[in-house]
């Protein structure tokens, strides 16, 4: 059919165009790296490694600029597997996922692992039982699919309304991490460079909405998992004669166990609902790297993964992704590169916190005797290690690491050149870049479309309907901004209460309307809004103290409370309509015109009659 | 495009796919991390066999998951005549 085929058309060229950005990138970090040789001063290589990466990323966004509705909120249905999964994998984890995980690993080891199998779950669920069929349906955004398949305008304003919370925690946490990353690169207060990356990612993504998105953020995922690959490959190379960390970490990890146990670090047994997650700040390793289960029970382990499973599958700054694949057998397969690239940069992850881990206990382990070595001294300055009050003999132990800087530690540690250190920095600000523009663009379409026009089917005119989205991303951007700068909470603990709110609000409707046609909009409507309402209770309860259970596990109530509910008062309430029941047997089936496309076709040619 | 009586087999058979896909994969991440601390004592690679395992054996686990649920889903639209023009 000419219509679909033209809309499948793949740039060829995509691969050339990626190539110039990467070199571009690779050539900026090289030059620096020769510019530092010969004495340039230190502020400027900063600033050069901070701005060069960013006006790549806005050219990119700004040379594909576009009015034609098609192109803007769905890139135009064309961006093959590869991109898409390359761009979904990055947006789930962003700065947060990157520079807090590595945190994560080196502080609890082992326990970490219950957030990256969620993610890795998430992008499985998502694959297999909900992503062929949003892309079949092929909407702009999740409430409007929500509401279109309940045909019920409540649905739709509602799902818009709950999902709004979600996306703005997810926005103020990417933003104040990207922050941290760039204020220690240029040494500017966190607030100046939260309102600069506000800047940029308005700059990249207004003028071509998610077409600028899904290019820039490709851009954008490239260079984060450059910054964060190239110097634990070089340092794996120095430690372990080939540069393939994470595969060949593990003898060092051996050693690592041994010498654990024999500077006595706990053996923790955490009960079974403990969720300690290491926070903002200061903190000791905490216990031995592979030994499972010391600050996470083995409950809380299960029921966090779980919860970010649901949250990942059914996140709806994700969804619109898979929506511009060129069909339902590509959207299939850009989940299966999703798992890809989110596995390969948490294994890196987790390598980059043992060999960080290797290091450091390379200093005490013959007792601590023998002074501290220069790249230790050069971490202390600079606030990344602290040493522990009233320490005499130094162990294992008496070393307190800031979280978020053990990804910046490892390349001054290994006594690499200042410019990788740039280099991963500029990767952090990078990866919040892309989460946080996602964020920005999806939450600003579900304004646009579903809020701003919720009560009418038919899209605003086409020059309107590209305004009103433009503003509505705006908005949203400067309302994430001030979010971050008015609520400094662990970005953490945001993208957690994030995942178990899109978990317990979206993830059991979503399922249950796409493999359960007997649902109806009553049962939509009582799924969203008791998971919502459960698990904000819970979130509340957990950290005011009043019930047992880290805020970060709401899920375990909220789930079962939505998908409960949607099943009970589904059944109560009378069945769907013979036309909702056609149109779930139709989104079943991959082939076929896309069911959005087609009403959108219908509605203009009903227009050209009457007009 | 499909013919409608075929539609009730075609989705009998995902719904199968699905399951098949879904369950033996969350049994496996549910399950494997809980015995961790006893395969531990095992290594392959020089790596802790239950922390290898839980790390780099899931990641590889949804990768297949995912690659063989593509390619099975992809033979039951063929068969069914479901998929997609070309």
């Amino acid at each position: 059919m000419s219509l679909t085929s033209r809309t499948r058309f793949v740039n060829p060229r995509l691969g050339t165009y990626f190539g110039i950005f990467t070199s571009s990138l690779a050539g900026i970090v090289l030059l620096l790296i020769i510019f530092e040789q010969l004495g340039t001063s230190e502020i400027v290589l900063r600033w050069a490694m901070l701005l060069g990466p960013i006006v790549l990323y806005a050219a990119i966004g700004t040379a594909v600029f576009t009015r034609e509705p098609m192109e803007f909120f769905a890139a135009g249905r064309r961006v093959p597997a590869g991109y898409t999964g390359l761009g979904i994998a990055t947006t789930a984890m962003g700065a947060t996922g990157i520079v807090a995980m590595t945190g994560v690993f080196f502080l609890i080891g082992f326990d970490a692992l219950c957030l990256v199998i969620g993610g890795l779950a998430g992008f499985v669920i998502m694959g297999v039982m909900l992503a062929p069929f949003l892309r079949k349906f092929g909407t702009f955004t999740v409430p409007s699919f929500l509401g279109r398949r309940f045909e019920s305008r409540m649905v739709r304003i509602l799902s818009a309304g709950l999902l709004a919370v979600p996306m703005l925690l997810l926005l103020a946490a990417e933003l104040r991490m990207g922050a941290f990353a760039a204020a220690w690169l240029t040494g500017r207060p966190e607030a100046v460079m939260t309102v600069t990356l506000v800047l940029a990612i308005v700059v990249t993504v207004v003028l071509g909405g998610m077409r600028s998105l899904t290019w820039s953020s490709s851009a954008q995922a490239i260079a984060a998992i450059l910054a964060l690959i190239v110097p634990v490959a070089i340092v794996a190379v120095m430690v372990t004669n080939f540069p393939l960390p994470q595969l060949t970490h593990g003898p060092l990890l051996r050693a690592l166990v041994y010498q654990e146990a024999a500077q006595g670090l706990p053996l923790n047994e955490a009960a079974g609902m403990t969720f300690m997650l290491p926070g903002e700040g200061y903190a000791p390793i905490a216990k031995r790297f592979t030994a499972p289960f010391g600050n996470i029970g083995p409950t809380a382990f299960v029921v966090a993964t779980l919860t970010v499973m649901a949250g990942v599958a059914a996140s709806p700054w994700l969804l619109p992704r898979v929506t511009m694949t060129p069909g339902v057998y590509e959207t299939r397969k850009s989940l299966g590169w999703a798992t890809v690239f989110f596995g390969l940069v948490m294994l890196t992850a987790a390598s980059v916190s043992v060999f960080m881990r290797d290091f450091v206990m390379d200093i005490v382990k013959d007792g601590g005797s023998q002074s501290l070595p220069d790249w230790m001294r050069q971490l202390m300055e600079l606030g990344f290690v602290r040493i522990a009050a009233g320490t005499e003999q130094l162990s294992l132990t008496s070393f307190e690491f800031a979280r978020d800087a053990v990804i910046l530690s490892l390349p001054i540690a290994a006594g690499l050149p200042d410019a990788f250190v740039y280099f991963a920095a500029a990767g952090v600000v990078a990866a919040a870049l892309a989460a946080a523009g996602a964020a920005t663009v999806a939450l600003g379409n579900v304004l646009a479309e579903d809020a701003l026009n919720g009560l009418s089917w038919e899209p605003l005119p086409r020059r309107g309907r590209i305004m009103v989205g433009r503003i509505a991303i705006i908005g949203v951007a400067l309302l994430g901004g001030a979010i971050a700068l008015l609520a400094p909470t662990d970005p953490v603990r945001l993208m957690l209460w994030c995942f178990a709110l899109t978990g317990s609000t979206l993830f059991p409707v979503l399922v249950l309307s796409i493999w359960w046609k007997r649902m109806n909009a009553f049962g939509a409507v009582a799924g969203l809004a008791c998971g919502f309402a459960v698990a904000v209770l819970t979130i509340l309860a957990g950290e005011a103290g009043i019930i047992g259970l880290d805020g970060a596990l709401a899920g375990i109530l909220g789930l079962p409370a939505g998908a409960l509910a949607a099943l009970l008062v589904s059944v109560a309430t009378p069945g769907p309509s013979r036309t909702m029941l056609e149109l779930v047997h139709e989104i079943r089936v991959p082939g076929g015109e896309v069911v959005y496309d087609r009403e959108m076709r219908l509605l203009r040619l009903k227009n050209r009659e009457h007009g | 495009m499909m013919e409608r009586k075929e539609r009730k087999p075609y989705w009998r058979h995902t719904k199968w796919q699905m399951v098949a896909s879904v369950v033996p994969f969350l049994v496996l991440i549910i399950v494997l991390p809980l015995y961790a601390q006893s395969l531990n004592t095992e290594k392959f690679l020089g790596f802790p066999l239950g922390y290898f395992l839980s790390a780099h054996g899931i990641a590889v686990i949804a990768i297949f998951t995912v690659a063989s649920f593509v390619n099975r889903q992809d033979a039951i639209d063929h068969w069914h005549g479901a998929h997609e023009d070309t």
